[in-house]
């Protein structure tokens, strides 16, 4: 048996099933030519390791840290991780409308579709063109925001729950613009693809907070519609 | 809040030895290596929500760098500052076809010539051969099939061994 260079090369890196492993090392007793490769292989792979290693030995360099300590971190991931703590599920369910105080409190810079207008942070750009206008019938129609559900709720403002792919929750609307109520990014998110959730994969914790606030029950097409073409008033 | 990114933080301060280390094997010298390393962190920090928890953060961080390494030098590429590439499937390096630019004045040996190998045969040898990792961890990383990175691996051991110190 004649062994290819790939599996003299996969022996060298411990990469072959058991069987074949014990069978290329007897074969290599036998033949001094492909065992001096693959000594010689083992040696270069050591020398390379070595070689590097030592380039690269000693404190990284200051430029290097400063950049980990100072870059900014992904504000969807501090928000997921803010919404694993405690004191944010027990309080956000109570349904206020979130304020920019929040989430500069949890260190959060908000993304690019929200905003902050007299405090208090509101949906703009493209979503909040949806939530003006978009229907949930709409959800596989065109990309941006998605749609899901629209209610009332119990001040009788008009509420409804979107899906931006990255972060879900759902905005009320006032004399200002729409207030985002509840914001919480989509546990993998990436994974899934952009606006692609339907309304049974809405997060718990936005769940929780639209029964905090419901009244009555969400709209039907017909109502919705009749919502959206009186402007929500 | 802030302790979850400090741990983070600190969870890329102990990869950096082996980032740099991979970061100097790609492109050949340590201050490119140093500048790809800084721009890798600054974009898993940035793109921290595309890590998936419970997952290997060195892995991701391997990938993050490989591919701005591919980024940077097509961009190189079409500027005109790199001559030309290699393809994947080129022969092996010739005992004197390595690519004498300043910075690689500072490396050496079997550790020169590795910056003859065409970049796919580079980054795949270096996760293995250097780093340690499993085929499968660096088929993954690569997003190549394990048979693909098998191949690059042996053809990058047959271009290297010129500089195989004699048995």
């Amino acid at each position: 048996m004649e062994p290819t260079r790939e599996t003299l090369s996969a022996f060298i890196d411990g990469e072959l099933p058991p069987g074949e492993m014990e069978q290329i090392a007897l074969l290599l007793a036998k033949r001094p030519d492909l065992d001096a490769w693959v000594r010689q292989q083992e040696a270069l792979r050591a020398g390379i390791k070595k070689s590097l290693s030592d380039l690269v030995a000693g404190p990284p360099p200051e430029k290097l840290m400063r950049s980990i300590e100072s870059a900014p971190v992904s504000w969807r991931w501090r928000l997921r991780h803010a919404w694993q703590q405690p004191l944010l599920r027990t309080w956000m369910p109570a349904g206020a409308t979130l304020a920019l105080g929040l989430l500069i409190g949890i260190g959060l810079s908000p993304p690019g579709d929200i905003a902050s207008r007299g405090g208090q942070v509101m949906a703009q750009g493209a979503l909040a063109s949806a939530l003006n206008s978009k229907l949930a019938s709409e959800r596989g129609a065109g990309s941006g925001p998605r749609i899901g559900i629209t209610f009332r709720d119990r001040d009788g403002h008009y509420c409804r729950t979107f899906d931006t792919g990255a972060e879900s929750g759902f905005a009320c609307h006032e004399e200002r613009g729409w207030g985002i109520a509840m914001l919480a990014a989509r546990p993998n998110a990436e994974a899934q693809g952009p606006y692609r959730m339907v309304g049974s994969e809405m997060p718990d914790v936005v769940r929780s907070a639209i029964a905090a606030r419901i009244q009555g029950e969400p709209f039907d097409m017909k109502a919705e519609k009749s919502a959206r073409d009186r402007d929500w008033r | 809040m802030a302790k979850a990114a400090d741990d983070i933080r600190d969870q890329m301060v102990q990869l950096l030895p082996r980032l740099r280390r991979f970061a100097t094997g790609l492109t050949g010298s340590v201050a490119s290596g140093d500048d790809l390393v800084q721009d890798t962190v600054e974009r898993a920090l940035r793109n921290l929500h595309q890590w998936e928890p419970g997952t290997r953060l060195d892995s991701w961080m391997f990938r993050i760098a490989k591919n701005r390494f591919l980024d940077i030098r097509r961009s190189q590429k079409r500027s005109g500052i790199v001559a030309g590439d290699i393809p994947d499937d080129a022969p092996a390096v010739t005992t004197d076809g390595v690519r004498g630019t300043e910075a690689h004045l500072m490396l050496s040996g079997a550790v020169q010539a590795l910056d003859g190998l065409p970049p796919e045969q580079r980054e795949a040898l270096l996760l293995v051969a250097v780093e340690g990792l499993s085929y499968r961890d660096a088929a993954d990383i690569l997003e190549i099939p394990i048979g693909t990175l098998t191949s690059r691996i042996a053809r990058a051991r047959e271009a290297l061994a010129p500089w195989a110190p004699e048995g």
